[in-house]
């Protein structure tokens, strides 16, 4: 009796896990299996290269991969040292007190939704930009700068785990030896949690290149290859946002598929470094 | 020489750093405190029509936020219930049952499910929507239903993996108890693991669960329009506090709207706050709770 | 404190049962009918669609209205896939799409589609050279025209919106519109987007214009209700509710309401030209 409660229990918790994988491929395989059609029609290469212009029958999704990885960058770029700088005060340079309330304010950040973010960037930032640095005030800017503030608080909080995990005794060791606050830092705990670090680097360039509301509200969507931050720009997630219009058979639908592919590449190559990264670390130690 | 410049420089840019990010913070909770205040009334959720009668269903509410947060409510119930079960038992499996190579194989999957973005899981959700309208039956169509299972999609690997941590986070004194009793292996799980980690399970639950409260992108795929009223049916289309937030900030007719605007990202700010110290409350009281049982 | 799960989820129930209750409660009207009516498509429409829908829904207990927007090219193909009951759009239905879907076109009013800047520009008349120069991205900054010196922030909509196709064909003359051209989702947007930006230029319904942006004169012509009607302005177009067949039962009866006097009223209190 007992046996075969565990034999049906087991069954159970392995078809829940077996069901969440099969959702894993059912995503991907719809992607290709709808977008399919559209490598049919046109040249493979044009759809990711070319422009977009449904009217003379081109599909090419290439500004908006061009339009993705400018910002996501950006954001990255900008996010890059504002994690640093306050992972650095929250794991060793300041003081219990604060490192309590700053710990508190990032997690609170991480849980602030994204169209928030987008609707104060909308009335605040861009009109800013706008008078300021010219332009028409959406840009790869303004979506990059608030994507950073959107992304930060999670890096910052993979940096301080990161940091924080590193082998107490080798920082107890360096502070035995004279090392002050930064020497530690600096010379200890970063290179021992460079690994960590990087994984969430890269995780939050997969998290900036898959944000859909940001860029939609904030980029402009225009078709145009981007040549400089100023440039407005169309990101594959809003492209996927804005073109419900059509036809559920013509290929200007389609290659709303092939955006998806391209997302699903991306984000599943950060996953796939990340765990090599992992697998790096493991061997050395 | 330069080492003690280049530390100094890092302290110093470290520091500007936070103050960098706090005044950010500041900045943008101040500025929606500052406009999102003065819309806080009764009109701002119920429009022109009485509380009472809109909670009961006996008169309907055109210009106030009621019917979408109603829809969100609705939407993150079914979502959660949907969710939840299958993140539960995956995260048990992966976590006791499964041998090493498996558990690999499901993590790599699942940490990959967690990387899509979430506007794939809508247009997946979208297309098994049209994939039943078609092959199906021409009522189906992007819907309440299709919203809160791919919103059911998106947090399940957030689920499963705090099942999974909770779980293996336990010492191993505790999982070697109940079975040198001689219990089974169901048993010592039901009775023994997960009542411990069910504080840690809780609360990557209440984070799922904020996490469908506020996406936009799924929902905008699968069914929220800007105008439906209280959704009657599963298969009804229905509104939602996120949809409605990007709505008015690309199309507000008068300022009475765009205050609205900031009154409803004040709403769903709140939301969200308090699921997260919910969150955190849970953690702390239900781990006081099992531990005082033994 | 063993029960609070009980409770909790007697009280969800609860809630529940209670938002659900009222309608299937209410007293039914003369008229009696009950069900839903899905309506999507040309964003022009929304003004009038919302408020005929409101009023309906306020005397009707039993019914329900839901309208979403998307753009001409969203209403035709929804309807004729079945996804929604009204499919409106703004510009008349291709013969392709009459035949591939069996769509039957109902037009209720006249529209007219205008170029507008921010209030604050002082640029206020264009001829149609200067607007497909400016589309097309030949002139890229106000300063030629008389305005501000800063660059001109152009908006457009999607290529399956009727407003675009009117404006670019009748307007543009087929003209190229500049890649950096800033999208917008619908009528709505293009009006807060124009009203927000001081150095922007856009295209909308005329029916949506009001205080917040100025209409520029094409060729002389102002965008206006009046020119509109009496023909003077010729970029307009028609405003369709598109049913895939003859439409049936309460679809029938807001279809009817639209042509109705106080259905009329409502377009042209909304900035419409009514047909009848």
């Amino acid at each position: 009796m007992r046996a075969s409660n565990d034999a049906i229990a087991k069954g159970l918790f392995l078809s829940c896990a077996g069901a969440s994988a099969i959702i894993t491929s059912a995503v991907f395989f719809f992607m290709i299996v709808l977008g399919f059609p559209l490598f049919e029609g046109a040249s493979f290469v044009s759809i990711w290269t070319g422009k977009w212009s449904p009217y003379e029958g081109l599909y090419g999704i290439g500004p908006m991969i061009a339009g993705t990885l400018w910002i996501a960058f950006l954001a990255v770029i900008i996010s890059l040292p504002l994690s640093m700088g306050t992972s650095f005060v929250i794991t060793g340079l300041g003081g219990v007190r604060l490192r309590k309330i700053l710990f508190a304010m990032v997690r609170f950040m991480t849980g602030i939704p994204t169209v928030i973010y987008g609707f104060v960037g909308i009335f605040l930032l861009v009109p800013l930009i706008r008078e300021y640095l010219g332009g028409a005030g959406m840009s790869i800017l303004a979506a990059g700068i608030v994507l950073a503030i959107l992304v930060t608080p999670t890096m910052v909080l993979f940096f301080s785990h990161s940091l924080m995990a590193v082998n107490p005794s080798h920082v107890e060791a360096a502070r035995a030896l004279g090392a002050d606050r930064v020497q530690r830092l600096l010379y200890v705990m970063v290179p021992e949690a460079i690994g960590g670090m990087t994984t969430g680097l890269i995780l939050s360039l997969g998290r900036a290149i898959g944000d859909t509301l940001v860029a939609l509200m904030l980029a402009g969507n225009a078709l145009g290859m981007p040549e400089q931050p100023l440039d407005p720009a169309r990101s594959l997630t809003a492209h996927i946002a804005l073109v419900k219009a059509a036809d559920y058979d013509s290929l200007e639908f389609r290659s709303v598929f092939a955006c998806g592919i391209a997302l699903y590449f991306f984000t599943t190559a950060a996953v796939i470094v990340v765990r090599i990264i992992g697998r790096k670390r493991e061997g050395m130690a | 020489m330069t080492r003690s410049v280049m530390e100094k420089l890092v302290t110093i840019l470290s520091w500007f750093m936070v103050c960098l990010l706090c005044s950010v913070f500041l900045v943008f909770v101040g500025y929606l405190l500052l406009k999102g205040l003065p819309a806080f009334d009764t009109f701002l959720v119920f429009g022109h029509v009485k509380p009472l009668e809109a909670i009961l269903g006996q008169a309907r509410v055109f210009e106030g936020l009621f019917p979408a947060i109603v829809g969100t409510v609705y939407l993150v119930l079914l979502s959660t219930l949907l969710a939840v079960p299958i993140g539960l038992g995956s995260g048990i499996y992966l976590a006791e049952y499964a041998p090493p190579s498996t558990k690999k194989l499901f993590s790599f999957f699942f940490d990959i499910l967690a990387g899509i973005p979430s506007i794939v899981i809508g247009l997946f959700g979208f297309s098994i929507a049209i994939f039943l309208h078609k092959h199906f039956s021409g009522t189906i169509g992007p819907c309440l239903a299709i919203s809160a299972m791919s919103l059911a999609f998106l947090v399940l690997p957030y689920i499963i993996r705090s099942t999974q941590v909770a779980l293996e986070s336990l010492p191993n004194h505790i999982r070697k108890t109940a079975p040198a009793l001689g219990a089974s292996r169901l048993q010592n799980i039901v009775y023994v693991l997960i009542p411990r980690a069910l504080s840690n399970i809780v609360s990557g639950i209440i984070l799922s669960i904020g996490r469908c409260a506020e996406d936009t992108a799924v929902i905008m795929l699968t069914g929220v329009v800007a105008t439906a009223g209280i959704p009657s049916s599963l298969l009804s289309q229905y509104e939602a506090l996120p949809f409605y937030i990007y709505y008015i900030s690309s199309q507000y007719a008068d300022q009475t709207e765009l205050s609205n605007g900031y009154g409803a990202c004040l709403i769903l700010l709140g939301i969200c706050a308090v699921l997260f110290i919910l969150a955190g409350c849970v953690k702390k009281s239900l781990a006081y709770r099992s531990l005082h049982r033994i | 404190m063993k029960r609070l799960p009980v409770i909790l989820i007697a009280l969800i129930f609860t809630f529940f049962c209670l938002t659900s209750i009222g309608l299937s409660e209410a007293i039914d009207d003369f008229v009696g009918k009950k069900g839903t009516i899905k309506i999507a498509g040309g964003t022009a429409h929304i003004p009038v669609m919302k408020e005929a829908a409101k009023r309906i829904m306020t005397r009707h207990n039993n019914i329900m209205i839901t309208v979403a927007g998307g753009g001409s090219g969203v209403g035709i193909k929804q309807v004729g896939e079945g996804i929604v009951d009204i499919g409106n759009s703004g510009r008349e239905p291709k013969p392709e799409e009459m035949e591939r879907y069996g769509l039957k076109m109902h037009k209720w009013a006249i529209d007219g589609v205008g170029l507008v800047v921010n209030p604050a520009n002082p640029v206020k008349a264009l001829t149609a050279d200067q607007a497909q120069d400016i589309f097309s991205g030949k002139i890229t900054n106000w300063e030629i025209l008389g305005g501000a010196e800063h660059s001109i922030t152009l908006y457009t909509r999607d290529e399956s919106s009727g407003t675009r196709e009117v404006f670019w064909k009748k307007a543009l003359n087929k003209g190229s519109i500049s890649p950096k051209a800033l999208f917008v989702p619908s009528n709505g947007a293009m009006k807060t987007a124009v009203a927000n930006d001081p150095y922007a230029i856009g295209y909308v319904s005329v029916g949506h214009m009001d205080k917040s942006v100025s209409p520029v004169a094409l060729d002389g012509v102002a965008p206006t209700l009046k020119t509109v009607k009496s023909g003077e302005y010729k970029i307009a177009r028609g405003l369709y509710s598109n049913t895939k067949g003859d439409p049936k039962g309460i679809t029938r009866l807001f279809i009817d309401y639209l042509f109705s006097p106080e259905g009329q009223q409502i377009a042209a209190d909304k900035g419409f030209v009514p047909v009848k």
